[in-house]
């Protein structure tokens, strides 16, 4: 199965280490989203996320590059699609491999409107193609890994190569588990190519040196 | 003799400059400092090098100094082997700055923002210097010798 984490970047992250290459005037806005709140919503998505599983199974079928529509949903009734087109900057943050897909926005689970001026926000969206059988012990071990490797990295600035350093860890962290045999290939997979190496017999990751 | 022409019109005129010698295919190759580069290209251009047929850059070695180079030749009509200089300008490792030549051969565009993004060498009065071949929030100098690739999955195992 696959599932949507969205997870609050510590403060430290800051948009100012590039944005001296990006031309001024385009208008960022600041963040003004209270603590609280944050955390209200997250413990909700939380508790979306895991309780309609089935349902975002389905929807993840479709495309993910597909627009929302705007729509009025809880947790975020403002949630719509901001920021994505050119006079907000087109500011477009994300890394997006085989089975990770991370986003500098907010994504609401149900609804999958994309929210650019949430930039305080990394949404994960974890192996979309379900290339491995996934359960949730599985799922919450991936969004441990991402929770500490984005701590790991406060204070990095917000761009691209960051997030592509964030998501190569967490493919490296899916490789180890899956030559732990804590996760195995789907095989009902749409496209079942073994893309992390062909399934082989009594092998464990100490058998390969920088696994 | 044509070689040497520009090496000996520079000492006439008591320009500080350094021959490095003919490189394979005749071409007399000088090497120029930094602070004198400026005045040097305006005075090539003047003197009839109209055309600055390729910019690059390259790193001399580990710790060492990263070296711009320039082939200039003259662009005429009826000729059958144009004059050709090769120039290079050696900067220091740590603060590579080098005056840009795009105010008098605007083909140095972006041959120097390629110099740039992949080794460094930040031109002064380039008038849009950056990124070119990289995306534009990369990290590190990568034909530099002692860059090191980050270890992105996609670069490295991906499928």
């Amino acid at each position: 199965m696959a599932t949507t984490a969205t997870f609050l970047a510590p403060s430290g992250f800051s948009i100012q280490g590039w944005s001296a290459k990006r031309k001024l005037g385009r208008g960022r806005k600041p963040w003004s989203i209270k603590a609280q709140q944050q955390q209200q919503q997250l413990e909700q998505e939380a508790a979306q996320s895991q309780g309609s599983i089935p349902q975002l199974q389905q929807e993840q079928e479709e495309p993910l590059q597909e627009r929302a529509k705007v729509q009025q949903q809880p947790p975020q009734p403002m949630a719509k699609n901001k920021n994505m087109s050119r006079e907000y900057g087109g500011q477009w943050l994300s890394c997006c491999t085989r089975h990770v897909r991370i986003y500098a926005a907010y994504i609401d689970p149900v609804t999958h409107a994309f929210d650019q001026t949430q930039m305080d926000k990394l949404t994960l969206i974890l192996d979309p193609t379900n290339e491995f059988a996934w359960t949730p012990d599985t799922c919450q071990k991936v969004y441990a890994c991402f929770q500490e490797l984005v701590d790991h990295y406060e204070g990095a600035p917000l761009s691209e190569y960051t997030l592509r350093l964030i998501g190569s860890d967490i493919e490296h962290y899916i490789r180890k588990l899956l030559y732990d045999g804590e996760i195995k290939y789907n095989m009902n997979s749409r496209v079942l190519n073994f893309s992390m190496g062909k399934p082989r017999v009594k092998f464990n990751s100490s058998q390969i040196q920088n696994a | 003799m044509q070689q040497d022409r520009l090496s000996d019109w520079l000492v006439k005129h008591e320009l500080v400059h350094r021959s490095l010698g003919f490189d394979c295919r005749g071409i007399e190759t000088l090497q120029i400092k930094t602070e004198d580069w400026d005045s040097i290209a305006v005075i090539s251009y003047v003197y009839g090098y109209n055309y600055l047929r390729s910019q690059c850059a390259y790193d001399v070695a580990p710790g060492g100094f990263l070296a711009s180079v320039y082939h200039l030749t003259r662009i005429q009509y009826g000729i059958d082997k144009p004059e050709e200089v090769c120039i290079k300008v050696f900067a220091p490792r740590n603060n590579p700055r080098i005056p840009s030549v795009f105010w008098i051969w605007r083909s140095a565009d972006f041959q120097e923002r390629e110099s740039y993004d992949m080794l460094g060498i930040s031109y002064d009065n380039h008038p849009r210097l950056k990124r070119i071949l990289m995306p534009e929030s990369w990290i590190g100098w990568p034909l530099r010798k002692d860059y090191i690739t980050p270890n992105f999955y996609e670069i490295q195992d991906a499928h």
